[in-house]
């Protein structure tokens, strides 16, 4: 019999071998994580609602299934909890703010209906940026999600609750959303896995957007091979997603076959500037390790990567303040401040910049493409910097108590690769002597989520465990 | 040639949606605005003559395929 603490420190793979050998039930894994968002949430504040009463019957009705040989697959019986950007049927779904502060859904976006009938428990909403509109997660309105490595850090946004509970033990996979870096910013900060995966992959129906354009719903887990697991069960067409993709859903576990032989791994040298010492020093030691399993690791340029800033952020402020205007007109003043201004911003954006960012897409695409005809995959740090420090109003501090230019230190990195649409998985390369984690990203070709996996497993399996926060 | 300033975001923002800026807000999105002028100018720079922007019919066609399924 494991105890709560032995069961917290399972990953999804290993829960899914302890359920379908029915050594672990799903009744007392829920139990278990029931009990450490009690313990932990209130000064974690990675949840907005917790739906304690219907994990519970769950987690009874999916222990009735496996006893009498039902077993559903990986998530059976696993307890998840999704950003609160995501519909869930009768239960709350706020986006992160006044507005929807009451809001429930009558159906189930296609991620959690999915994962709900691959056997997934339900234990509750995740905490995020309002809207999804920001890096940070500070939240004037259900309270700022703390990173658990340091409570007075971010734990990086927009999908910030989502990557805390994770690490926080308070769920065994999470679900982000991610238009700039809302996936990988928090995975990056909080110290655990973040894909977002291709686009239109996954479907987006029923998860509130932020910029249509731009918008994935994808894993946050411990280990890459959860984050596989998890994508094969929410990815594929979605006929209620008419930008959802047709393109067959390989085997993305089975493709984790554990060889970096033959692999050419191209670092993206625009992308090696202005990062901090900590985050250099951990990235090129898993370089190395890349290198010692066989990998061949070089250069390579994506000249015009750095307008990427400008192409998302044109394309976001426009498409979101679209589907904004009418609250905008109507309830302003229930917007928190930076997400008002961001609105206001793309109500005057003229259209031309819009059109001529939207047509940058393929130029940029282009030259990854490029790069990619002589490279597996391609490599960056995720974010310049560790997780910064919280400011009482709501901002990003340095350690000397300057504001955090946000572009420099995060989007450059992330938003690249929302631009172009390709798979990009952020996984934690260590942490640094502040106790803080770092991370960089491996990126691929479109719909090769395969091969991003099949890379990062095997440097995550060479680079072993990293330290647990302290809590 | 009027500048674009908070007085210029202000009227637009009234006449085109119909909304209240506040002076502060007003003078920080015209600066948003100036600096996004300067950065989108900069995207010539990729070399942009030819390139589509990502608007295929088959988009276009999918999305009315699916509000047909749902129509009355």
């Amino acid at each position: 019999m494991s105890s709560h603490a032995e069961i917290l420190g399972f990953d999804v793979a290993t829960l899914a071998g302890k359920i379908r050998a029915k050594e672990l039930s799903p009744i007392e894994i829920t139990d278990a994580y029931l009990e450490r968002i009690e313990a932990l949430d209130q000064k974690i504040l990675a949840y907005i609602t917790v739906t304690t009463d219907d994990a519970r019957v769950a987690a009874r009705k999916a222990e009735d299934e496996i006893t009498h040989g039902n077993w559903r697959g990986p998530f059976h019986g696993v307890p998840i909890a999704l950003k609160d950007l995501c519909n869930t049927r009768a239960v709350l779904t706020t986006g992160g703010s006044k507005i929807l502060g009451t809001f429930v859904p009558d159906f189930d976006c296609t991620v959690w209906a999915r994962l709900r009938e691959a056997g997934a428990i339900l234990l509750g909403k995740l905490n995020l940026h309002e809207f999804a509109s920001g890096a940070t997660n500070t939240n004037p309105h259900w309270g700022t999600c703390r990173n658990p490595y340091n409570l007075e850090r971010i734990p990086g946004g927009s999908s910030g609750g989502s990557a805390a509970a994770i690490v926080a033990k308070m769920a065994a996979a999470t679900i982000g959303t991610d238009t700039g870096g809302s996936i990988r910013i928090p995975a990056a900060f909080c110290g655990c896995v973040g894909m977002k995966q291709t686009w239109g992959r996954v479907s987006r129906y029923g998860v509130l957007p932020l910029a249509d354009s731009l918008d994935h719903t994808g894993p946050i887990t411990r280990t890459v091979r959860d984050a596989a697991l998890m994508l094969q069960i929410i990815a594929g067409h979605d006929t209620h997603d008419s930008t959802s993709s047709d393109e067959p859903v390989p085997d993305y576990v089975q493709a984790l076959d554990g060889s970096l032989k033959g692999v050419r791994v191209g670092i993206i040298k625009e992308l090696l500037n202005g990062v901090s010492d900590e985050v250099a020093l951990a990235f090129n030691a898993a370089l190395r390790e890349m290198r010692i399993l066989g990998a061949e690791v070089d250069e390579v340029s994506i000249p015009h990567i750095e307008m990427s800033s400008t192409i998302a952020t044109n394309i976001t402020f426009v498409e979101a303040a679209e589907y904004h205007e009418q609250w905008m007109r109507t309830r302003p003043h229930e917007y928190g401040a930076d997400v008002r201004r961001m609105l206001e911003a793309g109500m005057m954006t003229p259209a031309i910049y819009y059109v001529r960012a939207q047509r940058s897409r393929a130029a940029i695409l282009a030259e990854a493409l490029k790069a990619l005809d002589n490279f597996t995959v391609l490599a960056a740090p995720t974010a310049a910097i560790p997780a910064p420090r919280i400011d009482v109003g709501g901002r990003a501090l340095t350690d000397r108590g300057e504001q955090v230019d946000m572009v420099a230190a995060v989007l450059r990195f992330t938003a690249p690769f929302n631009v172009t649409g390709q798979p990009a998985l952020a996984i934690p390369t260590g942490v640094a002597p502040n106790g803080l984690p770092v991370s960089m990203q491996i990126i691929g070709k479109p719909f090769d989520e395969a091969t991003v996996f099949r890379v990062a497993d095997t440097y995550e399996r060479a680079r072993g465990s990293i330290a647990e926060p302290k809590l | 040639m009027a500048r674009f300033n908070a007085e210029t975001v202000k009227l637009l923002g009234s006449e085109l949606f119909d909304y209240e800026f506040s002076d502060e807000s007003a003078a920080s999105v015209a600066h948003i605005i100036g600096a996004m002028a300067s950065y989108s100018r900069r995207l010539h720079g990729i070399g942009l003559l030819g390139i589509q922007p990502p608007f295929g019919y088959p988009a276009l066609r999918a999305e009315a395929d699916r509000i047909r399924r749902i129509l009355p």
